[in-house]
């Protein structure tokens, strides 16, 4: 077991660190209760983005996340679903 | 039949692989349990003695606070045994000196090496998790998952395949076992 394992639970070797995309205006967010509108799904959660409102696109829309301590670690990726639920629809004029 | 925390054990079985009975437990882990109770590989289970059956039991209903494993020092392969008629007194001044001289050693090398943790020896089955309280670690996990939103999470409350497997046909150990309570 290699114990950086226990800190990047993605397998990402410890010395490149976890992949963020740096928000310059993550502290004008914190403080005006602005929601930060962003593409960047891959980037990890960091612990001083908790209490933030993204928008986090889905590849059609921006879905607003709102980061809890608890999703320190995850992506943001995996807050904004990108799959729509199948529903069937009968059709009208057959 | 050896009863070890509520797992029958068949006694034709070989205890290497009669571990491997308990949830948690695979070969690997077992064939170091058993070099942890020095069972030997063809070890059945009635030929266990009632020793290694209580120290299996007490070592598995606790993994993490049992009893660190006990050193066995080696001698070296060059090592000549001391003659008979030595007195204790001798023997006592010399291995003094020698373990002086290792402590040295030690001391020593630590000067060069400010800084850099000491190895130290971690034991591989003393964060072993198995039966009911892996099943736990399992169900929070999921939960948590759950709990936070994630896409993880979400796919386990619709039974459906977790890593992008295909879902048209087959997902079949999936829909099985993907529940939020699977335990």
């Amino acid at each position: 077991m290699r114990p950086t394992q226990l800190l990047l639970k993605s397998g990402r070797s410890a010395w490149k660190g976890p992949y963020f995309v740096a928000f310059p205006n993550l502290r004008e967010a914190i403080t005006n209760h602005l929601s930060i509108k962003t593409q960047a799904r891959s980037c990890t959660i960091l612990p001083n983005f908790v209490g933030v409102r993204f928008m986090v696109h889905n590849g059609k829309d921006y879905l607003p996340v709102l980061v809890t301590q608890d999703m320190v670690g995850h992506k943001l990726g995996e807050f904004a679903h990108t799959k729509k639920r199948f529903n069937y629809k009968a059709t009208k004029n057959k | 039949m050896v009863h070890i925390l509520g797992v029958n054990l068949r006694d034709t079985h070989v205890a290497r692989f009669a571990l491997t009975k308990f949830y948690g437990i695979g070969q690997q882990t077992a064939h170091r349990l058993c070099a942890r109770l020095q069972i030997h590989d063809k070890c059945k289970m009635k030929d266990l003695t009632p020793y290694q059956v209580t120290a299996l039991t007490s070592f598995l209903s606790s993994p993490a606070t049992s009893l660190p494993l006990p050193r066995y020092p080696l001698a070296d392969p060059d090592f000549i045994p001391p003659p008979p008629n030595k007195s204790v007194q001798e023997l006592q001044n010399e291995f003094n000196a020698a373990r002086a001289a290792r402590e040295a050693k030690k001391q020593k090398r630590a000067q060069y090496t400010v800084g850099v943790a000491a190895k130290t020896y971690v034991d591989p089955l003393k964060d072993l998790k198995i039966e009911s309280e892996l099943r736990r670690m399992i169900r929070e996990n999921i939960g948590h998952q759950r709990m936070i939103g994630s896409y993880v999470g979400r796919r386990h409350a619709m039974h459906l395949p977790v890593r992008g497997q295909n879902t048209q046909s087959n997902a079949k150990t999936a829909k099985k076992l993907n529940q939020l309570d699977r335990y």
